[in-house]
């Protein structure tokens, strides 16, 4: 028996449902969908639940992380219910509900906080970089140390106790049994969803943003370890400058692609953005940028007498570090894997003896 | 006897030919006595072909003809009017029907098709030697049309009428005109309220010389026939003086002192109502009226009034008139006690007493001193009923629910409705308020008819259940402050009309048209004609659509002054004939009157009423009535030759 409550619906545009309420069942969504099927059919389901308003079966569910939002099914709906942004509301949703912090729903709801929050990260560097005396050597020392605490903290304190409740909501609390063994089975799904997305595939006319994807999230990863164990900005090793410089190219050139596309919103997945979608494109696109900006200045001995520029880099770096990464969209990223290895589980259970 | 008879065999294209033997048909019909020519056609009624049929009639001089063809239902008609080109009697035509009877019907078994065909086509040659010439009665007929009902389709046919220079006599049992839509706020498309169109309807009716209005007023007896219809009305006192203008604030006064109060029939027991009453201030006609079966005739209100007459007594008038127009509308379905918790939890309501409610309550929705928030509708109430004799759809109550659900929603803050249906029908344009509902953020509910959505009380609480297959029939429940049966149409409970004038009762039990689609007006009583919902569920347009095609039915119907009928009806032989009661007490259109004819009691037919059904023939013991154009003689020919 389940309680229908009405109020969710408001609840849920905050997070950028659109006129999902106009649903009329028809299903046109689902049966145009190419990832959805027997076991975990969508979106009209979700879309269901929504317009009900049943949090608890939302919640528990893994399906808003099974939509890579291909938009077809927003492009077929007879009623402009846009279901794909709703799947991508829930998503942002779930977001919130499995942060513990309940830090992530207040920067959704109230772009003033992330303003300020990122203002005040600002500050903070600004701060240290006066109480340092803006010495070069030093403020890099730190920002170096930074990244490496920040990887730490973040992931202990944060998105570690976050996956850890999606598993209580998704597994544990609906009752599900999964014998310790299939954990472990699972794993190499776990690694390969969140290295490679392979599941965008499934979606159509989905495989050049596949591609992009997947190798900024190359990009990405390999820069973080380039510019932490390699010490990009510190080696005078030229396969690592080279590499260094690769990386962070790819990083901004893809999010370059990505905010152009959000700004002419011709394809459906770029037509709403929130907030939080800006954010991380740009921040991405900047971090990607200035570090690009920073070598180069080291390589042209210039960085000595425009120290600014690694300023505004590592401002870029505390506030992704310490809002869009533990807060903001960065999380999808685990999320969405831990959703497939999740409804691995799920799968394998119902198909054991 | 007729013997130059020609007889035509019709293919119907293949229909019949594919599987009747025309040519062996026609060969046999050839050499029948009394045929003089038998020929097969491809089409009887094409153009070409009747256009020889003419020809053949004039050339050969046949004096009878035979078309077997298909049902008299189609083409008896068309094939008449032939005879009447070609100077033939139209009665000297016969049709016999070999294709539903004989191709259609045993399609299977050719030879036996075939042989039917041949015993049928013989029996109608037997039928059309002894056929007579016979011509159309001719009746006048008045140009007036009594309307019975003046809600918005009574009224908007009256106009018509008198438009079209017909005398209406507009008759309404209440004291004030509007009926249901009176009772109704904004209506969509227009958000006209009911009582603008009322009003609009009202204002221009009395413009009109040729209309007149009798309120408070039924018909009590009918006698005569179409275009000459004597009815007799009776009309109950409104108690104020005649010529008196309302002064408001005396029949407040006279408001406050009546002592009679009753539940108010127009709130649906909402509110009291007292003896002397107006249901709303704009109501029409604009004095108040005092109803005379609930004064008790103290006099208090005399006192603070001085234009009530309780002298004033019910009289019974009489008018003749061509035409009576049944507008008489509809009630709205009243649950049975535990209906969906109907009776049995305070807070269900039907949705024509939450229209009412919804009127009532300016501000902030209360009932039974509760603030509601959230509405339940539960939809199909009474209607399209599984055990119940409702089968059918009610047609306007699923725009009206979520008309109403929009109203309650912009009207008053916090409003929640959830639509417990069975399917959403708002066919038409309606759909677009399907659509604005839902995406203001109604929630819909669907169940299949057998297992309806369970009212119930837990604790303080109103529940509402449903296994909702929306939602792969997951149990799902809400919590209602009000409970909304929409509630469909059904007849009107006090229907006297329809006893007083015979009028035939559909399997729904509304009233019953001809046919459907081609005589969607007309009653089997020939004048009587009906329109709007008692006639099957409809909403004010389709009413009002109704109500014109009507109107205008009536006025080609009368408006001629004189109206022509069928001469196939019952005779009775004077000679023969000594009254003994049994064809006038079998006679469903009460056509037999008892006479006095050459020193004796017999039975005559008034050729007006009379339907030819033949009801009356097997029922007399002297044998004495005969049905024109299907006498004993014809019958008996034809049975002579079938066997």
């Amino acid at each position: 028996m389940s309680k229908i409550n009405p109020d969710f619906s408001t609840e849920l545009k905050k997070y950028g449902a659109i006129n999902f309420n106009a649903c009329y069942n028809c299903g046109n969504c689902t049966a145009v969908c190419s990832l959805s099927d027997e076991d975990n059919s969508f979106p009209r389901s979700m879309i269901r639940f929504s317009v009900l308003g049943l949090e608890s079966e939302i919640q528990s569910s893994v399906i808003p992380w099974l939509c890579y939002y291909c938009g077809e099914c927003s492009e077929t709906c007879p009623k402009q219910a846009n279901p794909g942004e709703l799947m991508m509301s829930l998503r942002r949703w779930l977001t919130t509900k499995y942060d513990w912090t309940g830090l992530s729903g207040l920067l959704y709801k109230f772009i003033q906080l992330s303003i300020i929050a990122f203002i005040l990260t600002a500050v903070g560097v600004i701060v240290f970089s006066v109480y340092e005396n803006f010495k070069l050597e030093n403020i890099m020392h730190y920002g170096h140390l930074f990244e490496m605490l920040a990887i730490g903290a973040v992931f202990s304190l944060i998105l570690i106790p976050n996956i850890i409740r999606m598993w209580w909501f998704i597994i544990l609390k609906p009752k599900v049994k999964v014998p310790i063994v299939y954990y472990f089975k699972g794993i190499w799904d776990l690694i390969v969803h969140m290295f490679t997305q392979k599941r965008t595939l499934g979606c159509d006319d989905n495989q050049f943003r596949w591609f992009e994807h997947f190798i900024l999230v190359g990009g990405y990863l390999a820069l973080l370890f380039t510019t932490i164990v390699l010490d990009w900005f510190g080696t005078e090793n030229l396969f690592i400058i080279v590499l260094g410089y690769v990386e962070s190219g790819i990083i901004f050139i893809v999010t370059f692609d990505f905010v152009l596309s959000r700004m002419k919103k011709k394809k459906e997945i770029s037509k709403f953005s929130q907030p939080s979608d800006w954010f991380f494109v740009i921040w991405l696109f900047l971090l990607g940028f200035t570090a690009f900006v920073v070598r180069v200045f080291i390589d042209t001995n210039l960085l000595e007498n425009n120290i600014w520029i690694y300023l505004f880099h590592l401002i870029i770096l505390v506030q992704w570090a310490l809002i869009i990464v533990p807060f903001g969209k960065w999380t999808h990223f685990l999320y969405r894997s831990f959703a497939m290895y999740f409804e691995k589980l799920q799968k394998d259970i119902k198909i054991s003896p | 006897m007729r013997n130059k008879i020609g007889v035509y065999i019709c293919h119907c294209g293949s229909n019949i030919a594919d599987y009747v033997d025309v040519e062996k048909l026609k060969e046999i019909v050839a050499k029948e006595e009394g045929v003089v020519l038998a020929k097969t056609t491809m089409f009887a009624c094409a153009d070409s072909t009747q256009k020889e049929i003419v020809q053949d009639i004039q050339e050969k001089n046949l004096d009878a003809i035979v078309i077997a063809s298909c049902s008299p239902k189609l083409h008896l008609f068309t094939f008449r009017n032939i005879a009447i080109r070609a100077g033939l009697n139209p009665y000297n035509y016969i049709q016999v029907n070999i294709r539903e009877q004989c191709s259609w019907a045993h399609s299977d078994t050719p030879k036996q098709a075939t042989e039917k065909a041949i015993s049928l086509v013989l029996a109608g040659i037997e039928r059309a030697k002894h056929s007579k010439a016979l011509t159309t009665l001719k009746i006048s007929s008045v140009n007036t049309v009594a309307v019975v009902g003046a809600g918005v389709a009574g009224m908007r046919a009256a106009i018509e009428l008198a438009d079209m220079g017909t005398q209406v006599f507009l008759i309404e049992r209440e004291y004030f005109v509007g009926g249901r839509s009176s009772q109704w706020n904004k209506l969509f498309t227009t958000d006209e309220t009911g009582q603008e169109i009322v009003a609009k309807l009202y204002k221009k009716i009395i413009t009109y010389n040729n209309i007149t209005l009798f309120t408070g007023a039924e018909i009590v007896s009918k006698s005569g026939s179409v275009g000459d219809f004597d009815i007799k009305v009776k009309i109950n006192p409104r108690y104020i003086k005649p010529g008196c203008k309302l002064d408001w604030a005396k029949f407040e006064k006279a408001v406050e002192v009546c002592p009679v109060e009753f539940d108010d029939p127009f709130n649906f027991g909402l509110t009291k109502q007292k003896a002397i009453y107006k249901n709303y201030p704009s109501e029409f006609p604009e004095i108040p009226a005092i109803d005379y079966d609930k004064c008790n005739k103290c006099g208090e209100c005399v006192k603070v009034y001085e234009d009530i007459d309780l002298n004033q007594k019910p009289e019974t008038i009489n008018i003749n008139t061509g035409a009576v127009l049944l507008t008489t509308g509809f009630d709205p379905y009243e649950p049975e006690k535990g209906e969906f918790a109907f009776d049995e939890i305070d807070n269900v309501i039907t949705l024509q007493k939450f229209k009412r409610l919804i009127e009532l309550n300016e501000k902030e929705l209360i009932y039974r001193n509760r603030k509601i928030r959230n509405i339940a509708y539960i939809y199909c109430v009474g209607s399209r009923q599984l055990d119940g004799e409702n089968k059918y759809c009610s047609r306007y109550c699923c725009t009206s629910a979520i008309h109403t659900a929009i109203l309650v929603k912009n009207k008053y803050s916090d409003i929640n409705n959830f639509h417990f249906n069975r399917g959403i029908r708002t066919y038409g344009k309606q759909e677009v308020l399907y659509t604005e509902s839902s995406e203001i953020g109604d929630i819909f509910l669907q169940s299949f008819e057998d297992s309806p959505p369970v009212v119930e009380k837990q604790g303080k609480d109103t529940i509402v259940k449903i296994n909702d297959i929306l939602t792969c029939g997951k149990e799902l429940e809400v919590v209602a402050d009000l409970v909304v049966l929409v509630t469909g149409m059904v007849p009107r409970k006090i229907n006297t009309i329809a006893d007083v004038l015979k009028v035939p009762i559909g399997r729904d039990k509304f009233f019953n048209e001809i046919h459907p689609k081609l005589r969607p007006v007309e009653t089997v009583i020939d004048g009587v004609l009906i329109a709007g919902s008692c006639q099957a569920p409809l909403n004010i347009t389709e009413s009002v659509k109704s109500a014109l095609s009507a109107a205008s039915k009536a006025n080609s119907l009368i408006s001629k002054g004189e109206i022509e009928l069928e001469p196939t009806l019952a005779k009775i032989d004077e000679t023969i004939c000594e009254w003994c009661d049994k064809c006038s007490e079998i006679c469903p259109y009460d056509a037999i009157i008892k006479t006095k004819h050459g020193g004796k009691i017999i039975a005559v037919v008034n050729e007006t009423s009379c339907k030819g059904c033949g009801m009356c023939l097997p029922v007399c013991p002297v044998n004495a009535i005969q049905l024109i154009g299907y006498t004993d003689v014809e019958i008996e020919s034809m049975i002579e030759a079938l066997i």
